[in-house]
């Protein structure tokens, strides 16, 4: 069931165009804006780079994460998906699951640009690098999915969506600039470990309490 | 006049309860000003610590009872869980403003500067602007069923967050963990029961304040009712 949810998603994304498009347009224009306003040499970038990559990876997600839902808004869409014998919990992880894929495509083209924008070298720990955005990702659409998802029928969600995604997502947020520090300077995996070990509870616990209070909240 | 439609003062037990902590709140201050010895390396200072660390404390109880009624609100779809989550919400926010206030004023003296990234005074920050959103939703929103559920879920969810926020931190910025720590237990007589003294008199105001916070909103949903009948 949540193949085919996610799959109707995607679908949807093929044929508009829009989220991604848009969460990429996005997301250059926030790396201009980056490289104009600090004119600065790539070594003294290098060190604030950890912190502006995630802050464009937050802006953009807020873009998806508003869409994802108001998709369903769409001709009253979300009454027929509610209506239909799914799990309401699988809907929402079908949600999370297609954000988390928009999110992670968005930013595959949107990384190399941000290096070669700033001027600035890829980090050696490729490897590292990509588990935290993975698990980073995860934490951002699970908690986003269920704030989202929940808010979506009030009026100007979007205004309220950010009031409330921001400071919940301040602790995830902290350890994904600080480990992606830490691997851009090539520090061992002992050093990052508290900070990989953080994410890690931050998504589980909010997935598993978003797929248990998910149901409740939709409720009528 | 139907006796359900009292106002909250004509109760006579929270008319008793209310003197009562207006009683012993100058009774915790004459105490914390002249009965309690005087820091020797604080002064005065130490003083606001009576004040502020119960603020904390009630402001905790205050977001724990908020998950709570989240919690049964989802389950039941009961309404009084609501009132009792959005009022519990209400002077939770309060109290941290309190603690967000009384923190620097300390700090200032003793610290030599009035914020710091220290993780008990960030975790209280980041909560208090938590709740802040969780008031817009309140505000924004038209359908009241909604609304209920979406906060319940807020509140349950901040909760959750605040050891997470609380490590985060620490591990964040290490250099800076000035924070005192006493050890409650080993401090002298006057200043150990001063203090639970006054975590008494802060419940106490909590206690209050929900009972007429709750009042207040059934008050409300009670012309709701009737406005919508109209």
């Amino acid at each position: 069931m949540i193949r085919s949810l996610v799959l109707k998603d995607l679908l949807i994304e093929i044929k508009s165009k829009e989220i991604i498009s848009s969460m990429i347009a996005f997301g250059i224009s926030v790396i201009l804006l980056f490289a104009f306003s600090f004119r600065a040499s790539p070594s003294q970038v290098y060190f604030f780079a950890p912190g502006l990559l995630w802050m464009i990876f937050i802006f953009i997600s807020i873009i998806l994460l508003n869409r994802i839902f108001n998709l369903e808004m769409e001709n009253k869409s979300y009454e027929i998906l509610f209506s239909s014998p799914v799990d309401k919990s699988t809907i929402f992880l079908s949600k999370c699951i297609s954000s988390l894929i928009f999110l992670i495509f968005s930013q595959i083209i949107i990384t190399p640009i941000f290096f070669l924008f700033l001027q600035i070298n890829f980090p050696e720990n490729l490897l590292f690098f990509l588990i935290i955005i993975f698990f980073v990702d995860l934490g951002i659409c699970s908690i986003g999915s269920i704030i989202s998802g929940s808010i979506m029928k009030i009026r100007s969600n979007e205004i309220l969506l950010p009031i409330l995604f921001f400071p919940m997502i301040t602790p995830l947020i902290i350890s994904a600039v600080k480990s992606t520090d830490l691997i851009f300077n090539n520090h061992p995996f002992v050093d990052w470990k508290i900070w990989f070990q953080l994410i890690l509870s931050f998504s589980v616990i909010f997935l598993f309490s978003g797929y248990l209070l998910y149901p409740h909240v939709t409720n009528e | 006049m139907s006796s359900e439609i009292k106002f909250f003062h004509q109760n006579i037990y929270s008319k008793l309860f209310g003197l009562l902590i207006i009683f012993s709140w100058l009774i915790l201050n004459y105490f914390v000003l002249f009965v309690t010895r005087i820091d020797p390396y604080q002064e005065m200072a130490q003083k606001i610590f009576y004040f502020h660390v119960p603020s904390a404390w009630v402001a905790g109880i205050a977001y724990l009872v908020v998950m709570i009624s989240g919690i049964n609100y989802l389950r039941t779809k009961n309404n009084y869980w609501d009132y009792v989550g959005y009022a519990s919400a209400e002077i939770g926010t309060i109290f941290c403003a309190l603690v967000l206030i009384t923190g620097p004023i300390w700090a200032t003296p003793i610290w030599g500067t009035s914020w710091s990234w220290e993780p008990r005074l960030t975790t209280v920050l980041i909560m208090f602007l938590i709740y802040l959103g969780y008031f817009s939703v309140r505000n924004f929103g038209k359908s009241l069923t909604t609304i209920k559920s979406i906060s319940a879920t807020i509140g349950v969810l901040a909760f959750l967050n605040v050891p997470i926020i609380y490590f985060s931190v620490k591990f964040w910025a290490e250099e800076v963990q000035l924070h005192p720590q006493p050890e409650m237990m080993e401090q002298p007589v006057d200043i150990y029961y001063t203090f639970l003294f006054s975590l008494i008199v802060f419940f106490m105001i909590y206690m209050y304040l929900l009972n007429y916070r709750i009042h207040i909103l059934k008050i409300k949903s009670k012309l709701e009712n009737i406005l919508e009948d109209y």
